[in-house]
């Protein structure tokens, strides 16, 4: 055999991924530095950019086989995970062991302002269709007003696939700024009486009302909506874990290791969704700013129904609360407190407001369950009255 | 154009879905803290105080009391026993 050295390397170099690199991939590779710079550097939501952004970087080294979509690489198995509705589910067990629903229970009626601030969610609806989206990629869209990461993955993994990429950094992205986008919403939408409103001590609970919750709003919430029930139903179990007393040690892995590890597992298949095929497109831009416009009305709507209850209820309710209804927990509860103490150094509204926080989990998960029911796949609450009704209207809409 | 009216009816029926799911809830939560009341968790009374030593009581710690300080090679003012019960 003959051996030429010349021939040897020029055999190595064209194996290389030096000569296979397109342009779009080298713009995906500028875009996963620029979203490792803002975890790392300017700490925006670290523990989910990073590794998406690394996931970018990686699906984009050309034959490194480490795209979603490269059947028998990796992340084409973590992909999996997205595409079947495992992973977005587990988070939520994780983020249900994390909350308290003391202060929702405390004062149920913000439950309406987490359904509130869901109005971000329709209107960039209607402005995804106005951009040409068709109904199940705008629904997919519109969640992003939910302010919620794994509603957001989950729901458009069900309805836009394709989406999935832009629709998961812009949601992500966007919650990381939260402090920056609402401040001036809540501070255009009211006076300063409003925001100097004291709000009354939230009442104990008892310790079985909050076992039962978890369980009765299962119940309901997947009995009239059973598309939603992996999230819910995971959501609320990791909840009943937090509550019941009796599985400290399930309670304890989901709020810790299992929600790290599929956190990991979650944003590494959701960067590799990033391919230069699927985001340099104008698509993206337009969901990047649509994504804009679902925080800064879900943010609206929220304030603007906590006006509506600050009126009601004789002025005992500050609206400054109402833009945590866009979950994103606790930052938007954090925010109201701070806007609140810009008024008022004495005034602390942070329990206040994770009531309608965690209400906002609920509402976007909600929200999630009615576009299925309207526009997932056909097994989704098959044979459901109310359902099938939902399906009817949708119908006669579309006709 | 037709599309777009879809979406604008699409939305306000599923604002009415999420204000009706969360009515609900709204109304559960109340009938279970209505029916659930929280109660205080029952203040713990004060640990009861050793009843006054015995007569008898009183020989034995003397006697455990010149045993210890004997043992322990110090003066019997130097110890202060504490509890002599059985555990």
């Amino acid at each position: 055999m003959d051996f030429s050295f010349q021939d040897a390397v020029s055999k190595i170099f064209h194996s290389t991924g030096l000569v296979a690199i397109a342009p779009g991939q080298g713009v995906m590779i500028a875009i996963s530095l620029v979203l490792l710079y803002l975890a790392i550097w300017k700490k925006f939501e670290p523990l989910l950019l990073l590794p998406i952004g690394f996931g970018c970087l990686l699906a984009n080294l050309p034959l490194s086989m480490m795209a979603n979509t490269n059947e028998g690489g990796l992340f084409n198995f973590f992909y999996f995970g997205v595409k079947h509705e495992i992973l977005p589910p587990l988070i939520f067990l994780g983020v249900g062991a994390l909350t308290d629903f003391g202060p929702l229970l405390a004062n149920p009626s913000t439950l309406m302002l987490g359904a509130a601030a869901q109005i971000g969610v329709y209107t960039t609806l209607i402005g995804a269709v106005a951009l040409g989206f068709n109904l199940q990629e705008a629904s997919a869209i519109g969640i992003i007003g939910g302010a919620d990461g794994p509603t957001s993955i989950f729901l458009a993994a069900k309805l836009a696939p394709h989406l999935l990429g832009p629709i998961a950094v812009a949601a992500y992205s966007y919650m990381s700024l939260v402090p920056l986008i609402q401040p001036p919403i809540m501070r255009f939408l009211t006076t300063k009486k409003e925001r100097a409103v004291k709000m009354e001590q939230l009442k104990p609970i008892s310790q079985t009302v909050k076992i039962l919750f978890p369980i009765f709003s299962t119940l309901i919430v997947v009995l009239m909506l059973p598309g939603v029930a992996p999230l819910m139903g995971m959501f609320m179990l990791g909840n009943l874990f937090r509550e019941c007393g009796v599985t400290a040690r399930l309670h304890e892995t989901s709020q810790t290791h299992l929600i790290n590890i599929v956190t990991i597992m979650l944003a590494l298949a959701v960067g590799s969704s990033m391919t230069s095929e699927t985001f340099l497109t104008l698509e993206t831009i337009k969901i990047i700013i649509l994504g804009l416009l679902a925080f800064i009305m879900a943010t609206a709507g929220g304030v603007l129904f906590g006006k509506l209850m600050y009126v009601f209820s004789k002025g005992k309710i500050n609206p400054l609360i109402g833009s945590a209804g866009v979950s994103a927990v606790p930052m938007a509860a954090r925010v109201s407190q701070k806007v609140g103490q810009e008024t008022d150094k004495s005034n602390f509204l942070l329990m206040h407001a994770m009531g309608p926080n965690v209400a906002g989990v609920i509402g976007s998960a909600v929200a999630a369950g009615v576009f299925l029911s309207l526009f997932g796949p056909g097994d989704v609450g098959s044979g459901h009255a109310a359902v099938e009704t939902l399906q009817t209207v949708t119908q006669s809409l579309r006709q | 154009m037709s599309l777009i009216m879809a979406s604008i009816k699409v939305s306000f029926l599923a604002m009415g879905v999420i204000f009706i799911v969360l009515g609900i809830l709204i109304g559960v939560v109340k009938v279970l803290v209505h029916f659930l009341p929280y109660k205080a968790p029952p203040v713990r009374p004060p640990r009861a105080k050793a009843p006054a030593a015995s007569s008898q009581d009183e020989d034995h710690i003397a006697a455990i009391h010149a045993a210890l300080a004997h043992h322990l090679g110090q003066a019997p003012q130097n110890i202060h026993l504490v509890d002599i019960t059985a555990q």
